[in-house]
C-alpha cells in the first residue's frame, strides 16, 4: 500500500481535509483504493432527506482509466440501473485524467438534481419519467423514503 | 489481483469483481458450454447465482444441461463460491443427497486464487465431467433435482 500513487494519496487527503458538502467518501483501510461514499439528496429534488451509500474503486490504471462508482442504496432514477450502475458521459467515453473522484461526486450529485430520461439506463424508469413526470417524482420520493433515510433499510 | 509497474498490487473489490464477472457472462462465453447470471437481477450484492453447464460430448453427459446454484459470500473472492447443482447428477466431486460441490475435490476450488471467477468453478466442472472417474458413471435419469 505504501506504493499508492502520489496523485491518489493527494486526493484523499484533499477529500478528507476539505470536504465537498453533503458528499464524503472514505477509503477503506485494508483497500486505499476503495472508498465508502454516502451523497446527500440534493434539495429540491425527490432525494431530499435521503443519504445515498455508494462505493467507489480507482482501478489499476486511474487515472488513465475513470474511477468505477455504484450506489448501494436502491434509488429510481432514468441514468442508475437496478445494480445501482451509473449512466454519466464523464464515468465513460467523456473521462480525462484532468477530472478527479471529487469532480466525479459532484457530477452523481447534480445527475440527482437533473435527471436525464434521453440517455437512459433503466428504460422502464425514463419511459415513466418522460411520460408522466409527477408519478416517476412520487415513486423517486418514496423510494427516498424506504431506502435512503434513517431507519430506512 | 494486478500489479502496476510502481510495484503496488491493485485488489478489486468484491462488488466490482462481481460486476465485471456479469458484464463478461452477458457478452457471452465462448461457446456457450457454462454460462450463469444472476437469481434475482436487482441483487446489490451480486450473491446468488444460477449457472448452467451443458454436458461434454464423449461422456455420459452428453445432451444433458445441468443446472447449478453458485453463491458468493462476503469473503468472496478470498474464497471460492459455494455451488450446488440443480440438476441431479452422479460425479465423484458432488455430494450425492445434497448435490453441494466437494471443495477439496474439485481442481478449481482446492487451487482458488482471487483471479479466478465463477467461469473457472463452472469449467473445472465441466472438465471434471470428462475425467475417467467420472465420464462413464452412471447417471440419474435426466429432469430429476437434488
Amino acid at each position: 500500500m505504501s506504493n499508492l500513487p502520489r496523485r491518489i494519496v493527494k486526493e484523499t487527503q484533499r477529500l478528507v481535509a476539505e470536504p465537498v458538502a453533503g458528499i464524503s467518501a472514505t477509503p477503506y483501510q485494508d483497500n486505499l483504493r476503495y472508498f465508502a461514499v454516502a451523497i446527500e439528496g440534493p434539495q429540491d429534488s425527490p432525494y431530499e432527506k435521503g443519504v445515498f451509500q455508494l462505493e467507489l474503486f480507482l482501478p489499476a490504471d486511474y487515472p488513465m482509466a475513470p474511477p468505477k462508482v455504484r450506489f448501494l442504496t436502491k434509488i429510481y432514477h432514468p441514468n442508475v440501473d437496478k445494480l445501482g450502475r451509473i449512466c454519466l458521459d464523464i464515468l465513460k467515453d467523456k473521462w480525462s485524467p484532468a477530472l478527479q473522484i471529487r469532480t466525479v461526486l459532484l457530477s452523481i450529485q447534480a445527475l440527482l438534481s437533473a435527471p436525464n430520461p434521453d440517455d437512459p439506463l433503466d428504460n422502464n424508469v425514463a419511459e415513466v419519467w418522460k411520460n408522466n413526470e409527477q408519478e416517476a417524482l412520487k415513486r423517486a420520493r418514496e423510494f427516498t423514503e424506504s431506502f435512503a433515510m434513517k431507519g430506512s433499510k | 489481483m494486478q500489479r502496476t509497474p510502481a510495484g503496488e498490487t491493485v485488489i478489486i473489490p468484491r462488488n466490482f469483481k462481481l460486476l465485471e464477472e456479469l458484464e463478461k457472462s452477458e457478452k457471452g462465453l465462448g461457446d456457450m458450454a457454462i454460462s450463469f447470471g444472476l437469481v434475482d437481477s436487482g441483487d446489490t450484492f451480486l450473491s446468488d447465482w444460477n449457472g448452467g453447464i451443458l454436458g461434454p460430448a464423449g461422456t455420459h453427459h452428453d445432451g444433458r444441461f445441468y443446472q447449478l446454484h453458485v453463491h458468493c459470500s462476503e469473503q468472496y473472492p478470498a474464497v471460492p463460491p459455494q455451488v450446488k447443482f440443480v440438476s441431479k447428477i452422479n460425479m465423484n466431486c458432488v455430494d450425492s443427497k445434497t448435490g453441494t460441490v466437494k471443495k477439496e475435490k474439485l481442481p478449481a476450488m482446492r487451487n482458488w486464487n482471487r483471479n479466478m471467477g465463477i467461469e473457472q468453478i463452472l469449467q473445472s466442472i465441466r472438465m471434471e465431467m470428462c475425467s475417467d472417474q467420472n465420464r462413464r458413471l452412471r447417471q440419474p435419469a435426466e429432469g430429476l433435482t437434488f
